[in-house]
């Protein structure tokens, strides 16, 4: 992909605050595009960078091959839907959607048949003349994507435009917004803290975290092959490992020695050495957990683990296991075959296993991280029973 | 450093600034120093400024009849204080516990006495406090005044009407503040033994005690400063301090003397202020404390 | 839980203490009496008296005049004051704060002699000019806090969401800060017209020999002349206001 918008080394400072961080970033021609971070990342004052409202402390902004880093907000073809809308309160919804056009001194006949379409098109025409306090938080939302729409821009900026919305009604505009981008065939720059919304909308994806850019790539990857414990712990959650390689089996796995297990293998994608020190992830999901010991093999790795705590979580259930120094988080699916099994409880001994290459080396990795789990883990020695003890019966 | 675009950006500040600054600058600012500047200036037999500097001006300030006065200014303006809050709290705390819909109803019938020009006000009580006066009139009838007493001008006239202009504005404030009291806390301390009064008196006015503090010190110092209410409702023995400054700059006409005074006056006003400052900051700082 | 009546009946009291004056005022604007101790019989003869004497029309005159004036002056320091003071954070503002906010807490005869002494060390004459001068200067206080109140309510975003959309600075400003903040800086006009059409004390400061405002006029009425009069005018300066207030606070529920 070409890359339509391209931020050069862009850095923006607040007083001591580095809120965007050499930013380099290439964005391609009808993308849909996500920045996902924590609140504080950055995001919004990249986006803004974008749409004109601040300028780069050092650095460039490029859209189309040019160079707008000095552009007022008003001469560029970007238009944003803002976090709470930014609705006028004082025009009707209708001269809201003109706004854009009257400004641009368009002649009236032109700018009322545009507005009439792009009320049909978010099915307003009803609601053309109440003023904008009078509809609903997914009206405005339609409301804001026409009256920036009508514009034509060359991109689209969204700042977490569903964040206001309950939760029924934010799945319904998801949809709502893919669909647009499906229409319109625009670029959409789309800022979340939300990695639902981040992963189910965008072709791409950059994780943000203090104002840099931690993983750029399609959701999948992101997912499925994290490459700081920043990402691995803030979407999704994580089990962390430290070790040092031990021996470089293959070309493309290497044995890692890591205290408190026995040989562990993993995915080699980072050209490793004996010797060096390494910082492994795996995600619960992956790991198996059974009462016999499973089938091993050269694909897998298999450790004993004697269960924590047990927690029903409806769809599934999580264990927090204890193997060696580590606690160990494990999810596991409520299928016929699993229910039909002795239950797990609370105290027993039991086999972990994952496939070697559900293991991922982590380029960077911070303890702190693991503060963004959805459910962080507790320090060993602090464990009780408990919520759902399996130990019941 | 870079900036944030758009309407009022950082390099615009000193063209907004500086209009309002500078007026105020000039025109409150200047004038304020120079009274105190003047305070060190003899006066000129012209009621003019006379030139070279003097101490002579405020040590005539130690003539026994200021001191009177100020002590009089003090107690007549801590009384009203009192007077107002006593009883602003308790109509406050009815206005923040009456249904919804009937608190703007009560607000607007506080206001809107307030809408008669002040002058007015005052001499509406010089009507009521008459000598041939409804008021008067009816106190003799039930012999609580002699028939030939005056209730005006005196001391007991200016304090009444003190208070009556400046209630509202200690009714206000204390009920913004009862307002965003969460009444269940009064039910608590029911809850857990406390007396209806007690409840009052030590979950109540704690919860609002910034409202106290503002409403002391807006009925206070204007108090404080007050001049047609003892021009019009009192005599010669319940002079206040403004009463002095006036009659020094208009009557006497000795400018020098006025602006002692009023530097005098500016003192008596910046101490409870100053103690209003550090009692609040204190009152933060107590609450953050952990139990 | 039963609730105690002893707020009720302060309450009561305090809002019969507010109106006792008040009714007895106009009730005797309408009385025969000249001191009003008995009803002496319905009479408008206080009123055609009133608005016979050229004295008062000329007062009103040169108060609204003064009001006028004094509006516009501090209502334009006040609103470019508010913006300041919340767009901004800086050592400026903090002094910018305090010169702003000193004025409302200074008893008023305070600020009527420091401009006074100021105008005479100045040799300025004492005129039309100099009340203005004053009036602006303790309104510019109210019309900043009412205008700063509204604007810690305003939502910058707008203003982005307006350049965004193509407007310029200037047309983001006409377009939209402007006919939302109206009724801000319009209740600051208003509050700073009231207090400047109210004011004595500063104004008997700063006022000029021949220079008579409504005010002034009213004082040397109550000092020197008939009480039937003022009650007159008291109950038309009452009748007036509550009509405006009324009026404004209708227009205002009819705008939003
Ligand atoms: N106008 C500003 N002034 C000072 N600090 C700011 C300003 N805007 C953002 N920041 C700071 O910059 C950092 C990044 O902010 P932002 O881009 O809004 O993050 P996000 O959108 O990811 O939540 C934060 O620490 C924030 O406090
Ligand atoms: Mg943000």
């Amino acid at each position: 992909m070409s890359d339509f918008i391209q931020f050069e080394n862009v850095s923006r400072q607040y007083g001591s605050v580095l809120a965007v961080n050499d930013v380099s970033l290439g964005i391609g021609k009808g993308e849909f595009f996500s920045l996902l971070g924590p609140s504080g990342c950055g995001k919004t004052t990249l986006l803004r960078m974008l749409a004109g409202f601040e300028r780069p402390d050092s650095g460039r902004v490029l859209l189309d091959g040019v160079d707008i880093t000095e552009l007022p907000p008003e001469r560029r073809k970007v238009n944003t839907i803002f976090q709470n809308y930014a609705l006028f309160p004082h025009l009707s919804v209708r001269r809201n959607i003109a706004f854009g056009p009257t400004v641009a001194k368009r002649p009236r006949r032109e700018v009322d048949e545009e507005v009439d379409k792009m009320l049909a098109l978010i099915q307003m025409r009803d609601h053309a003349d109440k003023r904008v306090d009078q509809i609903s938080g997914g009206q405005k939302q339609r409301v804001a994507i026409a009256r920036a729409l009508i514009n034509k821009p060359a991109v689209l900026l969204l700042d977490e435009p569903l964040a206001a919305l309950d939760l029924k009604l934010r799945q319904r505009m998801l949809i709502e917004l893919d669909m647009v981008h499906d229409q319109v065939g625009i670029t959409f720059v789309f800022v979340t803290h939300d990695q639902g919304e981040a992963m189910s909308l965008a072709d791409r994806v950059a994780v943000m975290n203090h104002g840099r850019i931690e993983q750029l790539g399609r959701p999948v990857e992101i997912y499925e092959a994290p490459q700081t414990s920043f990402v691995a712990a803030f979407i999704g959650d994580s089990n962390f490992f430290e070790g040092v390689v031990a021996e470089v089996t293959d070309v493309e796995h290497v044995l890692l020695r890591i205290d408190g297990f026995d040989d562990l293998r993993a995915f080699n994608d980072k050209g490793l050495h004996e010797g060096d020190r390494v910082f492994l992830s795996v995600r619960p999901e992956k790991i198996r957990i059974s009462r016999e010991q499973p089938l091993g093999g050269p694909d897998h790795n298999t450790t004993r683990a004697v269960v924590d705590d047990v927690i029903y979580l409806g769809t599934h259930t999580r264990f927090w296991l204890r193997a060696g120094e580590y606690r160990i988080a494990v999810e596991q699916q409520h299928n016929r075959f699993v229910l039909d099994e002795q239950p797990i409880r609370w105290k027993d001994e039991v086999w972990l296993q994952w496939h070697v290459d559900d293991g991922f080396m982590l380029e960077r990795y911070a303890e702190s991280d693991e503060a963004l789990m959805a459910i962080p883990p507790q320090r060993v020695g602090e464990s009780n029973a408990g919520l759902e003890d399996g130990g019941r019966g | 450093m870079a900036e944030t675009r758009g309407l009022l950006e950082r390099r615009h500040e000193p063209w907004i600034t500086l209009p309002s600054f500078l007026w105020l600058v000039v025109l409150f600012t200047i004038p304020a120093a120079i009274v105190f500047a003047i305070a060190f200036k003899p006066s000129d037999p012209f009621g003019g400024i006379g030139a070279g500097w003097t101490l002579h001006t405020l040590a005539s300030l130690g003539d026994p009849n200021y001191p009177a006065i100020l002590w009089r200014t003090v107690w007549l303006s801590v009384v009203t204080t009192v007077a107002c809050l006593v009883l602003a709290t308790p109509t406050a705390y009815y206005m923040a516990r009456v249904a919804q819909r009937w608190r703007p109803l009560l607000v607007l019938a506080i206001i809107v006495p307030f809408w008669t020009s002040f002058l007015v006000r005052i001499f509406a009580w010089k009507v009521v406090l008459h000598p041939e006066g409804p008021l008067k009139h009816a106190l003799a009838a039930l012999h609580l005044v002699p028939a030939d007493g005056s209730l005006l001008y005196h001391s007991g006239a200016v304090l009444l009407v003190l208070v009556y202009t400046e209630l509202p504005f200690a009714i206000l404030p204390l009920y913004a503040a009862a307002e965003k009291f969460d009444f269940r806390l009064l039910e608590a301390a029911r809850d857990l033994g406390a007396g209806p009064f007690r409840a009052f008196w030590i979950v109540f006015l704690p919860g609002i005690r910034r409202g106290l503090l503002t409403a002391t010190l807006v009925t206070l110092i204007p108090a404080l400063g007050s001049y047609v209410v003892p021009d019009l409702v009192g005599g010669p023995t319940s002079e206040m301090l403004g009463n002095k400054i006036a009659q020094r700059t208009f009557s006497d006409r000795n400018l020098p003397h006025a602006s002692a005074l009023s530097a005098l006056l500016a003192l008596a006003v910046l101490v409870p202020s100053v103690l209003a400052i550090t009692l609040s900051r204190r009152g933060d700082r107590s609450a953050q404390v952990k139990p | 839980m039963k609730r105690s009546v002893t707020p009720f009946v302060i309450t009561a009291a305090v809002l019969a203490f507010f109106y006792l004056p008040i009714v007895v005022l106009v009730v005797n604007s309408f009385n025969a009496s000249r001191f009003g101790g008995e009803w002496n019989g319905f009479t408008l003869q206080w009123y055609r008296k009133l608005l016979a004497s050229p004295d008062i029309w000329h007062a009103l005159g040169n108060t609204f005049t003064i009001a006028v004036l004094a509006t516009v002056g501090s209502t334009v320091l006040g609103t470019t004051a508010a913006f300041a003071l919340d767009r901004y954070r800086s050592r400026l503002q903090d002094a910018h704060y305090l010169l702003v906010y000193a004025p409302l807490v200074i008893p008023e005869i305070l600020l009527g002699i420091s401009l006074l002494l100021f105008f005479v060390a100045l040799g300025v004459e004492l005129s039309y000019v100099t009340i203005v001068l004053a009036h602006v200067t303790f309104c510019v206080s109210y019309v900043a806090m009412v205008v700063l109140g509204r604007l810690q309510d305003f939502d910058w975003s707008l203003v982005e969401a307006a350049q965004d959309l193509g407007a310029s600075p200037w047309v983001a400003a006409r377009d939209v800060v402007l006919p939302l903040l109206a009724p801000g800086i319009a209740a600051g006009a208003l509050l700073a017209f009231t207090l400047s059409v109210d004011d004595f004390v500063i104004t008997f400061f700063t006022a000029g020999p021949g220079t008579t405002t409504l005010p002034l006029r009213i004082y040397s009425m109550i000092k020197h002349g008939s009480p039937p009069l003022i009650n007159a005018l008291s109950t038309l300066l009452l009748a007036l206001t509550t009509t405006t207030v009324w009026l404004s606070q209708r227009l205002l529920k009819e705008a939003r």
